[in-house]
């Protein structure tokens, strides 16, 4: 193998890195969604739905640049789909927990590696017994750099441009533009997905991940005027809304109406195999099939048959009406807390 | 789509009334909305008055009419709308049985009858077009001479060619998805290479196995042979871009409306509540044009309801139009204010417009204002499948037959669309909710059998709905009387309405056609109208139970004099030259298809001469400080 190959092998490992970290951002999200009571909490609902849209944009954007260069984005089977506790670069850990502060204090860590604060011990009351061991994500292992998100996604840049000087730009975006995922298939919030064939659209196309979430805080607002994911968060955190003269610091806007007791006592990260009770077990089993039908239809899409996000529409509304029934339903130990959906990946179509 | 930060409080009814603007416009429902965008866009100072609460268009706001239509136990067009006294609107729910010569005033509209109507229109911001059904179909050129081609109604004074350059304006501001090969049909032709702005909705599995019975079926219409087929209806709601769209340049679809970029909206999800309200803004709406309106400097004052027009006695321009502005929805207290131009708009809907127009006195020389009231009359035809057709799923309509909308038989009854359902019996029986309810109460099951009896119920519903042509008469009309007033003191409609015979026959037609296709089918015929339905109407021994269509036309007619019309081809009024009627209002007939688009592609229309007068008309209004409410120059 020669070195350009290598380098190549590389930079495909280091996309399929970043398609699987943004994948592993949306199931966190979802639990927290998903929990709040129907008719309750509207704009902690809004914001992090607005989130989450984005976190699949930014997946898209990240498997548009890896199939500019030839890859193949893989999003199914046990060695790409995240399991929880998920831990990214920088020590983040992601658990899947119900809107709770803590949940909102993860995500302010996920979205800003400079924000400082307790990580969850394992054995704190929402995680106890329920952090048996934490599963790396495959951007922790791979980087050799001081491992945050913004680094990560930097090596990746860096790479792109090395590749592109010595190989030459034609030479390195040689993917089908055919597996591009455009405007055809996708849109809906949080931006239009940009088809990536050459430096400067892979730049753009990374950039647009880095500078709505994770990554640069520099400006409270990305390119296009909105918010960005760790403001947004910040204004759970405080109960209040960002005014557009405020500085990064608090909000002094009117007050927002978040009620921390108006979502469902999820179990930290469940799994199917903690339901003793065959209707719960029965209904984990239905949602993670889903998930796993879900995330097929996604590999489909990203791999030449971009008319597959068609079908995952219905997929995801079934995902959602799983989970509620997960979420509605306490668990029968006794202790208050409900079942929820454990986004694992089932081999059995 | 962003819409402007506090857009609703830019002004207040005081700096209103000390401001003179270029346009005025009453309504900020389609028609007010692409007049102020266009109009601002040439650098025109606009107004709008919007009598509902403006403060809905937020992303919160919008969450706000699902939560109210999620919990609502009647699932009606304004089940998602508070109620709002100071601005009432009809309600399907409010209709009664008029006794013969007691003019039923129980409700919002009084209705003389004979029929009474179940019509409604949405007075908030966006209008009747935030829970319209965005289904968007162009006219046919023989809508615009029905009385030249076959004795009935009225010609238009303009053709189908004349506005098929404002058909595209409509169908690139709404964002039509369909294909031009299925829209094609019966004389409406596009320019070479004209594609929609996005590619055709697919026809949903029932309508598909609807097509299985009706394609090819040969009818006689009018003594020739007509052959029936299931199309895709053009939609305003976002499907997949066409790339091929204005010269290959594409389409760039408008999401939700929203004060922040919280962005939800997209493509359509296939949610079966189109009506009252897409959850995710992928069905167009008038907010969507209001946002680009306001984010060119139009200025808007919500809850503020237009009382009066005021107009020169010399030379019948308009002067000013009085209104009055509440604060609590509940509450009649109120300021009274005026809002001055150069030109004034008048774009309510159809029976607000004449309404208005006529509580200001302004009956129009040539008498018509508030005749010629039309809106379509649905006849609704349901049976139950042999097999499970997947009713419940998709839009609440994607295709239908349109085979017998035009033809020469028009000469002899009405011609007709039939949409099919995916909803279900919902519109005629109460469905799926009185179906629960019947197998519960009747069949006593409960638990899964229950699950599976409903199941089987409703996913084998087909409901054909006939949407039967209504033509211009003057008797059916909006009138006012001072004795019918709403809590601001406005005057209310007073409609007298009739469903013409030429309807019926049409209607009867279709009644026996929806026969012979269900026999097709193999599909038993549910269909039962009962004499005591408020909509009951008899014809030829035969009784039809008769619903409104929401489809509002003909009260301030369009034509080629003052003596024949109201307004003339670009809806200026012929005896206020500085005023407009816009809307439904202007159309001498309705045809076939659902209004909105042709409204909308008139109002572009009528945009470009508002803009050539009011460049023609430079002379700046003379502003003499303090005399609002007296009667004002001209401008001249």
């Amino acid at each position: 193998m020669n070195t350009e190959s290598l380098e190549m092998a590389r930079l495909r490992d280091l996309l399929q890195a970043a398609v699987e970290l943004e994948l592993s951002t949306i199931p966190p999200y979802l639990c927290a969604l998903y929990s709040l009571w129907p008719e309750s909490n509207d704009t902690a609902r809004l914001i992090i739905r607005s989130v989450v849209v984005e976190e699949m944009l930014h997946m898209v954007l990240a498997a548009n640049v890896l199939n500019a260069i030839g890859g193949e984005p893989r999003v199914t089977g046990r060695e790409h789909v995240p399991r929880y506790p998920h831990e990214l670069p920088d020590g983040v850990v992601l658990d899947l927990l119900p809107f709770c502060p803590e949940a909102i204090e993860g995500f302010l860590k996920v979205e800003n590696p400079q924000y400082s604060h307790r990580a969850l011990g394992a054995d704190h009351p929402l995680l106890a017994g329920r952090r048996p061991d934490v599963h790396l994500a495959h951007a922790t292992t791979i980087t050799q750099r001081p491992a945050t998100i913004g680094a990560f996604y930097a090596e990746i840049i860096e790479g792109l441009e090395k590749a592109a000087a010595t190989t030459g730009e034609q030479a390195l975006f040689r993917g089908d533009p055919a597996r591009q995922i455009t405007r055809d298939y996708y849109y809906a919030g949080g931006g239009i997905p940009r088809p990536v064939t050459d430096l400067a659209s892979a730049r753009a196309a990374l950039t647009e991940i880095i500078d709505q979430g994770e990554g640069d805080q520099a400006s409270m607002y990305d390119s296009d005027g909105d918010l960005g994911h760790y403001f947004r968060f910040k204004q759970l955190k405080y109960g209040r809304s960002y005014l557009p003269l405020d500085d990064a610091g608090t909000p002094s806007g009117p007050e927002i109406d978040v009620d921390w007791t108006a979502a469902y006592p999820m179990i930290a990260n469940p799994r199917g195999d903690d339901y003793g009770d065959p209707e719960l077990r029965a209904a984990s089993d239905a949602a993670n099939r889903t998930w796993s039908g879900l995330l097929r239809q996604l590999e489909a899409a990203f791999n030449g048959f971009p008319e597959a996000l068609l079908m995952a529409v219905p997929a995801m509304f079934s995902l959602r009406d799983l989970a509620l029934v997960l979420l509605a339903n306490p668990l029968p130990c006794g202790d208050g807390r409900h079942a929820g959906p454990a986004f694992e990946w089932a081999q059995d179509r | 789509m962003l819409y402007p930060q506090n857009a609703a409080a830019r002004t207040d009814p005081e700096a209103v009334s000390e401001t003179s603007y270029d346009a005025v416009i009453v309504g900020g429902g389609i028609s007010g909305a692409i007049i102020a965008d266009q109009l601002s866009r040439a650098g025109q100072r606009v107004l709008i008055l919007e009598a509902g609460p403006g403060d809905d268009m937020t992303i919160e706001g919008y969450e706000e009419y699902l939560t109210r239509f999620y919990s609502a136990v009647t699932k009606d067009n304004q089940s998602p709308y508070a109620v709002n006294p100071n601005a009432p609107m009809p309600r399907s729910t409010d209709v009664r049985n008029i006794v013969p010569g007691q003019p039923d005033s129980s409700s919002y509209l009084v209705q003389n009858g004979p029929y009474a109507t179940d019509t409604v229109y949405t007075r908030v911001l966006g209008g009747t077009t935030m829970h319209w059904e965005a289904k968007v179909m162009r006219m046919l050129p023989e809508d615009f001479e029905m009385a030249s081609r076959y004795g009935q109604g009225l010609d238009w004074p303009i053709g189908y060619d004349d506005l098929e350059p404002h058909y595209q304006a409509a169908e690139r501001e709404i964002g039509v998805s369909a294909d031009v090969e299925d829209q094609t049909f019966l004389g409406v032709t596009y320019p070479p290479g004209y594609v929609f702005p996005m590619r055709g909705l697919p026809l949903s599995y029932l309508d598909k196995m609807v097509a299985r019975g009706v394609d090819g079926t040969e009818v006689e219409a009018g003594g020739e042979r007509v052959t029936l087929k299931v199309r895709p209806f053009p939609q305003g709601r976002n499907g997949i871009p066409n790339p091929a769209y204005d010269g290959g340049k594409g389409y760039t679809p408008v999401g939700a409306v929203s004060t922040h970029q919280v962005e939800t909206g997209g493509r359509c999800q296939g949610n079966n509540n189109c009506v009252p309200l897409c959850p995710v803004q992928a069905r167009y709406h008038a907010g969507k044009t209001l946002a680009k309106a306001l984010g060119n400097g139009v200025e808007l004052l919500a809850k503020s309801v237009a009382y009066k027009v005021h107009t020169d006695p010399v030379n019948g321009r308009v002067t000013q139009i009085e209104f009055r502005t509440y604060r609590d929805p509940s509450s009649p207290e109120h300021v009274t204010g005026t809002a001055r131009g150069r030109i004034f708009v008048i774009g309510a809907g159809a029976i607000e417009n004449a309404r208005l127009m006529l509580a200001s006195g302004l009956n129009s020389s040539s008498g018509l204002m508030g005749r010629n009231l039309m809106d379509h009359a649905y006849l609704l035809n349901w049976a139950l499948l042999p097999e499970i057709a997947g009713t419940g799923r998709g839009t609440n309509s994607t295709g239908g037959i349109v085979d017998l909308r035009g033809g020469s038989f028009r000469g002899k009854h009405a011609g007709f669309g039939i949409d099919i359902h995916n909803d279900g019996w919902g519109w005629a029986t109460g469905a799926p909710f009185t179906d629960l309810q019947h197998i519960v109460d009747a069949k006593h099951k409960f638990g899964p059998d229950l699950r599976r009896a409903l199941v089987d119920q409703v996913s084998r519903q087909l409901l054909f709905a006939f949407m039967v042509e209504v033509p211009p008469n003057p008797s059916n009309r909006v009138t006012v009387d001072p004795a019918y007033r709403d809590q601001l003191g406005n005057m209310r409609p007073v409609l007298s309405y009739s469903i013409p015979d030429y309807t019926m026959r049409g209607a009867a037609y279709g009644r026996r056609l929806a026969q012979r296709i269900f026999e097709r089918l193999g599909a038993e015929d549910c269909t039962a109208y009962s004499p005591t339905d408020y909509g009951y109407v008899s014809y030829e021994g035969q009784g039809y139970a008769i619903r409104g269509g929401n489809h509002l036309g003909g009260t301030h007619v369009m034509g080629t004099s003052p003596a024949n019309s109201v307004v003339d081809a670009t809806q200026r009024s012929w005896d206020h030259q500085n005023l407009y009627l816009v809307g439904g209002g202007s159309m001498p007939t309705i045809g076939t298809a659902n209004v909105t688009l042709t409204i909308a592609a008139l109002c572009f229309k009528s945009a470009e001469r508002m803009i050539e007068q009011l460049r023609a008309e430079r002379a700046p209004v003379a502003l003499l400080a303090g005399t609002s409410g007296s009667a004002q120059g001209s401008g001249q």
